[in-house]
């Protein structure tokens, strides 16, 4: 199937993008987790300042889904800093529906993120991967990337927002 | 503030070193100067420390300590806030510097609406995850299995020139 394009998202894509979030937070089991709106999509990511980018695989017309959609997969990311080496390009999701799986659309995805981080001047792409996800670790070590918790002893913490607020308002 | 690129790439790269990996800086000033401060949209932000009342550090330093965190984004929860690096200098710890920077990038978080913040803490960094963990973390590579993965500048050429699929 070569009738698909990649292409960058738009304000109108945002019901597609919670779609497919949705989906993908299903297969990693989480998706009770997903809070986001269609209203926070549009404001976050096509606002002045943008928290977000995204890219799209559309499909056509003829190749739809069964409800209708020809938006198949997609891949958010957002630019961020090691002040080691400056720039970098972080993939926070990247995901193509099961029934599109095998033409070479998530290859044409990470080729075209790769190219927007070397046109924007970025020295590395790091994201996260789920240590029983198989198929993407084999995904993306067979293209060069390397496990830096593995590596390096990189271990991954997050402050959830109530401790947060208790911090901050702390005297 | 931009006068200080120079002292906080002094300070990246004592942090590098207490984290052994110092090799790994590329960085200069120019380069924290040009993406903090030298465009519309800043790669970073910054906060510092700096002594006041005529202190100084041995060397006669008065900036002793730096935050750098950006904003990210979750598919799952929306706006997030990600610490890059929080480092105090030796001689000056043990005083609540550290609480303090990690305290007021709390308020900025909350007041951006974050939903959470993220940070990376090496495995053998016993007192970092001792700090975090007191102050309400969690290690998610324990808890749910996250890695981080990386593809370095060689491997991201490859990808974008063509088809390396090996």
């Amino acid at each position: 199937m070569a009738n698909y394009r990649i292409r960058p998202a738009t304000p109108d894509d945002c019901a597609d993008i919670l779609r497919l979030i949705k989906e993908l937070a299903k297969y990693e089991e989480m998706e009770d987790q997903v809070i986001l709106t269609e209203k926070d999509l549009l404001e976050d990511g096509f606002g002045e300042h943008p928290f977000y980018h995204c890219l799209v695989a559309e499909v056509a017309k003829e190749l739809q889904t069964s409800e209708g959609s020809t938006v198949v997969g997609f891949a958010m990311y957002y630019f961020t800093y090691d002040p080691w080496i400056g720039k970098l390009l972080y993939l926070e999701d990247f995901f193509v529906m099961q029934e599109f799986r095998g033409y070479g659309m998530g290859s044409e995805i990470l080729k075209r993120l790769s190219q927007v981080a070397v046109r924007s001047r970025c020295n590395s792409m790091h994201f996260l991967v789920a240590e029983w996800n198989k198929p993407s670790i084999e995904f993306y070590t067979k293209r060069g990337a390397s496990d830096l918790s593995t590596e390096e002893g990189w271990r991954l913490f997050k402050i959830d927002k109530n401790y947060l607020v208790k911090m901050a308002s702390e005297e | 503030m931009l006068a200080c690129c120079g002292h906080c790439s002094v300070s990246v790269k004592e942090l590098a070193e207490y984290e052994k990996l110092p090799e790994q800086v590329q960085l200069d000033a120019e380069g924290l100067r040009e993406d903090g401060f030298g465009t519309t949209n800043p790669f970073y932000k910054c906060l510092v420390a700096e002594l006041t009342s005529g202190h100084k550090t041995k060397e006669g330093h008065t900036l002793v300590a730096y935050a750098m965190y950006y904003f990210t984004y979750s598919t799952w929860l929306g706006r997030s806030i990600y610490v890059e690096d929080i480092y105090v200098m030796p001689e000056c710890r043990a005083k609540g510097i550290g609480h303090g920077l990690l305290q007021k990038i709390a308020k900025i978080a909350v007041e951006q609406k974050c939903k959470y913040l993220q940070l990376v803490v090496l495995d053998w960094n016993k007192l970092a995850t001792e700090f975090y963990i007191r102050r309400g973390c969690t290690d998610l590579t324990t808890k749910e299995g996250w890695s981080l993965f990386r593809f370095e500048l060689d491997a991201l050429n490859k990808l974008a020139e063509g088809d390396n699929r090996n």
